[in-house]
C-alpha cells in the first residue's frame, strides 16, 4: 500500500519558504487519510450489509413460500377436526326400500385425559373408577400423577356415562366426539349391511368406515359429505328380511342344520328383497374373524349366499331341461330313456336309492329327479352349447351383487370340461356355484327368459339384461317346476294359494380331502311363485340337516329346505303383496252356485 | 470526538424535532400494532378485555416514550449505552435471584404497575453497548483477537444468564443480534467461519455418537432432541402447537375464513393463541393474504430501518439502527418460522403483535432509537 507521507518535504520547505505554519499541511493530509479510512471502513459495512440483506431477503422469501404451502395445502385434518357438528352427520344412512332404517349414526365420546390440566388427579381417578368399574383405580393414579401429558380412557361411552364423568368436575378429563355407526335393527340384514370401524382416530373426531357388506361396498358414497343426506336406498324389505331371518333360524333349528340361507329375489327387477345367512351376527358388535384353523365358513361372518359355492345337486337340471327345449331338441311330451346301466369312460351314472324309472317324459325326468335322464339330455346338447348357456346364466363369474364378499364367491368349474362333466354338471355336480347364482338362474326362467343380475339397490323398474332362453323354453320350465311341487319330490312345497314351483337339489358334501361325505349334504329348494305369472325366485340352502320322520332319519331337500321354503313362502308372499288366488285352470271343475 | 457531533450544525432543535421524526415508520409501527389489536380482539372471541384494551393502553404509552427517546439526541444515548447495558445486567441477575416464576421459568420483576422482563430490555441494551464499542474502538483493531472477545463477552454474559431462566428463545435472538452486529460491524469473516464450523462439528459429533459407544449425550436427551426438532412425532405431545398452527393456517387458505371465525384459535384449539401463536388465528382468518400483509408490513420496517442506517455517516447511528432491524427482524423471523413448522417452538412472541407489556415497550424504546438517529443524522 503506498502512503501519502504526512508531512512531504518538498511541500515543507515550499511553505516554510512562503512563511506558511507547516502543520497546516500535517493536519490536512491527517484528514484526508481519516476521510478515506472511514470511506472504507463504510464500503465494507455496506458489503456486509449487502450479506444482512440477502439474507433477510432469502428468509422473507421462505417464509412467504412456506405460508403459501400451507394456505393451499388442503389440510385433511382440518375438514375432520374443524367442527364436532359438521362430521356427527356425514356418513349417509341406509334404508330400505321402503325408507325404514337399516343404518344410521349415534353421537358417542371418548374420554381421554391431560394429566397437566387436572386439579385433583387422586379425586379424578377414584371418581372415574366409580363410573367404570372395569379401570384400575391405582393404575389411573400412576397415570395422572406420572409425566404423561395425554392418556385415551375410554374409545366411547354412552350419554349417562359423559354425565356421570362431567359431574367429577376435574378439568384434566376431556371428551371428543365419537361419531358410532348404529344398526337399529340388530341382527337384521347383518350379512348385507356388513358393519364399520373406525379408521384414523383423534382427539376431536375418528373416521368411521365400512368393514364390510355395502358399507364398505359404497364406503365412497357413504363417506361423501356431499351425500350426507341423501341416504342409500336397498332394495331390501326390512319385514320381509325379518321374516325370513325368524322362519328360516326356526327351520335350521328344527331340521338340526348347521347353517342355513336363503334369498328372496324379485326375477323381473333382480332386486333381492330379502337374503339371509345364518348362523349370523350384530353388526353393530362384530365378532372377530375366526382365528386360523378354524373353517372360515363356519364363522358366522360367512356369507353363505354369495361366499360359500357348494355343489347344489339337482336343482340344476332344469337347466339341462329348459336348454334342450330351447334347443328345439325336446319338447316337455318328449320320452326320454332313463333305464341304466349309464356309463360315461368308466364312471357308472345311477339315480337316487338306486330306482329306474324306465321310459319317462322330461317332465317327469324333472318331477322325479332322475340323473340319467337330464344326462342323456345333456349328451344331447353337448357340453360346448352347455357351457355357453350356463355362462350366459352368469355361472362361471363372481355375482355382481354390490356387497364386497360378493367378489369372493367364484364359482369352481372343472378345468377339463369334457363328456363326464357335461353330464354331471346337468344334474349339478361337479360346478360349484353360491345360492346367488342359482338365484339368477331360476329368476330367467321365472322372467319368461331373460337374464337378470342381482341387485342390493332399489330399481325403478324391470332391469332385463340379454335373453337366454326362448318365451317357449321358459314356460314349460316353468310348467315342470310347478309339476315338481304338485307331483314330485317337493310335495311339502304346497301352500295353499300360492303356486309354487321349484326343483329340489340334495348334494352330497364334499370331503376336503377329496370324495363326499356318506351323511353330510346340502340341500337346496330352489323356487318360483306364484307359478303361473312368477314375481319371486326363493333360494333356500340347508347346510347338514337331518330330520327323523316315518322313523328314518331323512336329509333330501324334500323332507328339509323344501318345508321351510313353503314356511318361507306362506309368510312372506303377503308382506310381499301377493294375494291367495286359486290357480288357472285349478277351479275348472267347481261351479258358483247361490242359493 | 466524533465525527457526529461537529456536523450536526443542521440539526432541528426544539419541539421541531417531532416534525424531522421518520414518520413512514411510525406510521407502519402504528398498523403493526393495529394488526394486534385486531387479533386481539378477535382471540378474546369480540371482547377488548382481557387483551387488545390492555395492548393498546400500553401501545399508547410507548409512542409516547418513543417519542421522548427520538427527541433526546443520539449521541446521549450513546454515551449512556454501558450504564443501560450495567443496569439490564444487573436486572438480570437481580431476576434470578428474587424474580417472579412464571410458567416454570424465572422472567419477571414485578414493578407493581407492570411487569418488567430484563431480558427484553437487554435484546436493546446489548445492541447500544456492542454499537457504541465498535463506534469507539478504531477501525484497524476491529478484527484482533483481543478486540473480539471483548464484544464475545458482552453477548455471552446475558446470553447465559437468560439461558438459565430458562428462555431459549430470547437466549439464541440475543446471540444471533450480537452476532450479527459483529458482522455487520466488519469483524473479519473467518471468525464467523470458524464459530459455524465448531457449531456445525459439534452437532455433528453428538449425533453421529448416538448408538455408538462414546455416546456423548443420553439417550432420553436425545430423544428430547428429536421431539424438539421434529414435533410430529409427538403430535399430542410437544408437537401439539404445532400441528393445530398448522391446521389453522391451511384452514385460512389463501382469503382466510373471515374476521372472527377462526375455528382453531377460537375454539381453544391453540394454546398461547394471543402470545406466541397470535399469527395462527391472523392466517386463518385472513389468509394467505393477511399473513403476507403483515409480512410485508414488517418487511417494510426493516428497509426504513437500513435507509435510516444508510443516511447516517455516524458509526453508532448506523450500527444501532441496523442492529435493532436486525432484532426486530429475528423476533418475527423466529416466530413465523415457529407458526409455520419450519423452526421449533422456541417461546418468541411476534412483535408489536403478541400480548405482551415488556416486550412492546421495549421495541417502541428502540424504534425512538432510530427515530433519534434519524433526527439528528448529520445533514
Amino acid at each position: 500500500m503506498i502512503r501519502t507521507p504526512l508531512r512531504p518535504l518538498a511541500r515543507i520547505l515550499d511553505a516554510r519558504a512562503k512563511g506558511e505554519n507547516p502543520d497546516l499541511i500535517e493536519r490536512e493530509n491527517i484528514r484526508r487519510r481519516h476521510d478515506e479510512m472511514q470511506d472504507r471502513a463504510r464500503a465494507r459495512a455496506e458489503g456486509r450489509l449487502l450479506v444482512l440483506g440477502v439474507f433477510f431477503f432469502c428468509a422473507f422469501s421462505v417464509v412467504g413460500a412456506r405460508m403459501g404451502i400451507l394456505a393451499s395445502s388442503e389440510a385433511q385434518e382440518p375438514m375432520a377436526s374443524a367442527t364436532g357438528a359438521a362430521i356427527a352427520t356425514q356418513r349417509a344412512d341406509i334404508i330400505d326400500r321402503e325408507g325404514r332404517l337399516l343404518a344410521t349414526n349415534f353421537e358417542t365420546h371418548s374420554l381421554y385425559a391431560q394429566p397437566p390440566l387436572m386439579v385433583d388427579p387422586v379425586a379424578a381417578a377414584e371418581g372415574l373408577a366409580r363410573v367404570f368399574p372395569d379401570l384400575d383405580k391405582e393404575r389411573l393414579i400412576r397415570d395422572f400423577t406420572g409425566k404423561r401429558k395425554f392418556i385415551w380412557i375410554k374409545k366411547r361411552i354412552s350419554p349417562e356415562q359423559k354425565q356421570a364423568v362431567h359431574d367429577i368436575g376435574d378439568p384434566g378429563l376431556l371428551f371428543g366426539p365419537r361419531e358410532m355407526r348404529l344398526y337399529p335393527n340388530g341382527q337384521l340384514a347383518a350379512h348385507i349391511l356388513g358393519g364399520a370401524g373406525f379408521g384414523r382416530e383423534g382427539v376431536e373426531a375418528a373416521e368411521v368406515i365400512g368393514v364390510a357388506g355395502v358399507e364398505k361396498q359404497f364406503d365412497g358414497y357413504l363417506r361423501d359429505p356431499a351425500n350426507g343426506d341423501k341416504p342409500l336406498q336397498l332394495s331390501l324389505d326390512l319385514t320381509v328380511q325379518a321374516a325370513m331371518e325368524q322362519v328360516l333360524y326356526g327351520g335350521m333349528k328344527i331340521m338340526n342344520a348347521k347353517g342355513a340361507s336363503a334369498v328372496l329375489m324379485n326375477v323381473h327387477t333382480g332386486e333381492v328383497v330379502a337374503a339371509a345367512s345364518l348362523p349370523s351376527f350384530d353388526p353393530n358388535d362384530r365378532p372377530r374373524p375366526p382365528a386360523t384353523g378354524f373353517d372360515p365358513s363356519d364363522s358366522p361372518l360367512f356369507n353363505r349366499y354369495v361366499q360359500g359355492v357348494y355343489e347344489l345337486g339337482s336343482v340344476f337340471k332344469i337347466f339341462a331341461a329348459a336348454q334342450a327345449v330351447d334347443l328345439g331338441l325336446v319338447n316337455s311330451e318328449t320320452v326320454i330313456d332313463t333305464s341304466g346301466p349309464m356309463r360315461i369312460g368308466k364312471f357308472p351314472i345311477g339315480e337316487f336309492n338306486n330306482k329306474n324309472y324306465g321310459k319317462i317324459s322330461v317332465a317327469d325326468v324333472i318331477v322325479h329327479s332322475s340323473n340319467r335322464g337330464t344326462g342323456r339330455l345333456a349328451l344331447q346338447i353337448g357340453s360346448e352349447r352347455q357351457q355357453q348357456f350356463l355362462g350366459s346364466l352368469g355361472m362361471f363369474d363372481p355375482t355382481p351383487f354390490e356387497i364386497v364378499e360378493a367378489a369372493g364367491g367364484q364359482p369352481l368349474k372343472p378345468k377339463n370340461w369334457g363328456e363326464l362333466s357335461t353330464v354331471t354338471i346337468s344334474y349339478g355336480h361337479g360346478l360349484s356355484t353360491s345360492p346367488m347364482h342359482l338365484a339368477g338362474g331360476y329368476a330367467a326362467i321365472a322372467n319368461g327368459g331373460q337374464y337378470v343380475s342381482p341387485t342390493i339397490l332399489k330399481q325403478k323398474g324391470p332391469q332385463y339384461g340379454p335373453r337366454v332362453m326362448s318365451e317357449n323354453a321358459a314356460q314349460q320350465a316353468r310348467m315342470m317346476l310347478r309339476k315338481v311341487v304338485t307331483s314330485g319330490t317337493a310335495s311339502f312345497g304346497e301352500v295353499p294359494g300360492y303356486a309354487v314351483g321349484g326343483k329340489t337339489g340334495t348334494a352330497d358334501k364334499p370331503k376336503p380331502r377329496g370324495g363326499y361325505y356318506e351323511d353330510k349334504v346340502i340341500a337346496t329348494f330352489s323356487s318360483i311363485f306364484p307359478a303361473n305369472d312368477p314375481k319371486y325366485v326363493l333360494v333356500v340352502t340347508l347346510d347338514e340337516p337331518w330330520i327323523v320322520a316315518y322313523g328314518e332319519k331323512r336329509r333330501t331337500a324334500g323332507w328339509t329346505a323344501v318345508p321351510v321354503a313353503a314356511e318361507l313362502i306362506g309368510r312372506v308372499a303377503p308382506l310381499l303383496g301377493l294375494r291367495p288366488q286359486l290357480e288357472p285352470g285349478q277351479g275348472a271343475g267347481y261351479t258358483l252356485t247361490s242359493n | 470526538m466524533s465525527y457526529l457531533e461537529y456536523s450536526v450544525k443542521s440539526t432541528p432543535s426544539g419541539l421541531r424535532k417531532i416534525l424531522y421524526m421518520n414518520w413512514p415508520l411510525t406510521l407502519l409501527l402504528i398498523s403493526v400494532a393495529s394488526v394486534g389489536f385486531l387479533m386481539l380482539y378477535s382471540v378474546a372471541g369480540g371482547s377488548f378485555s382481557p387483551w387488545a384494551e390492555p395492548q393498546i393502553k400500553r401501545f399508547a404509552v410507548g409512542l409516547a416514550v418513543m417519542t421522548v427517546v427520538a427527541l433526546v439526541p443520539i449521541w446521549f444515548w450513546r454515551n449512556m449505552a454501558v450504564v443501560a447495558y450495567s443496569i439490564s445486567l444487573l436486572l438480570l441477575v437481580f431476576v434470578e435471584l428474587f424474580g417472579a416464576v412464571g410458567m416454570g421459568a424465572q422472567r419477571w420483576i414485578d414493578l407493581g404497575f407492570m411487569r418488567l422482563q430484563p431480558s427484553e430490555l437487554m435484546k436493546i441494551t446489548l445492541v447500544m453497548l456492542l454499537a457504541a464499542y465498535y463506534d469507539w474502538l478504531p477501525g484497524k483493531k476491529t478484527s484482533r483477537p483481543l478486540w473480539v472477545l471483548i464484544p464475545v463477552l458482552i453477548i455471552l454474559v446475558p446470553t447465559g444468564l437468560v439461558l438459565k431462566q430458562p428462555d431459549l428463545g430470547t437466549a439464541i435472538l440475543l446471540l444471533a443480534a450480537g452476532g450479527g452486529l459483529m458482522f455487520l460491524a466488519g469483524v473479519h469473516w473467518a471468525y464467523f467461519a470458524a464459530v459455524i464450523a465448531a457449531g456445525v462439528g459439534l452437532i455433528t459429533a453428538v449425533f453421529k455418537s448416538r448408538g455408538t459407544d462414546w455416546q456423548l449425550l443420553k439417550d432420553y436427551q436425545f430423544r428430547r432432541i428429536d421431539t424438539f426438532l421434529d414435533p410430529s412425532s409427538d403430535p399430542l405431545g410437544a408437537g401439539y402447537h404445532i400441528t393445530q398452527s398448522k391446521i389453522a393456517l391451511g384452514s385460512g387458505g389463501w382469503s382466510g375464513r373471515g374476521f372472527m371465525q377462526g375455528t382453531q384459535s377460537r375454539l381453544n384449539f391453540l394454546p398461547e393463541k394471543h402470545t406466541d401463536f397470535i399469527f395462527t388465528t391472523l392466517a386463518e382468518e385472513f389468509g394467505f393474504i393477511g399473513g403476507f400483509s403483515l409480512l410485508s408490513l414488517y418487511a417494510l420496517i426493516i428497509v426504513f430501518c437500513i435507509v435510516t442506517a444508510l443516511a447516517t455517516r455516524d458509526r453508532f447511528s448506523s450500527l444501532v439502527t441496523m442492529g435493532i432491524a436486525l432484532n426486530f427482524f429475528l423476533f418475527f423471523a423466529v416466530n413465523m418460522s415457529m407458526v409455520m413448522g419450519l423452526a421449533p417452538v422456541v417461546g418468541v412472541p411476534l412483535p408489536m403483535v403478541s400480548y405482551g407489556g415488556s416486550a412492546m415497550l421495549v421495541l417502541m424504546v428502540a424504534f425512538g432509537l432510530v427515530h433519534s438517529a434519524h433526527i439528528h443524522r448529520p445533514r
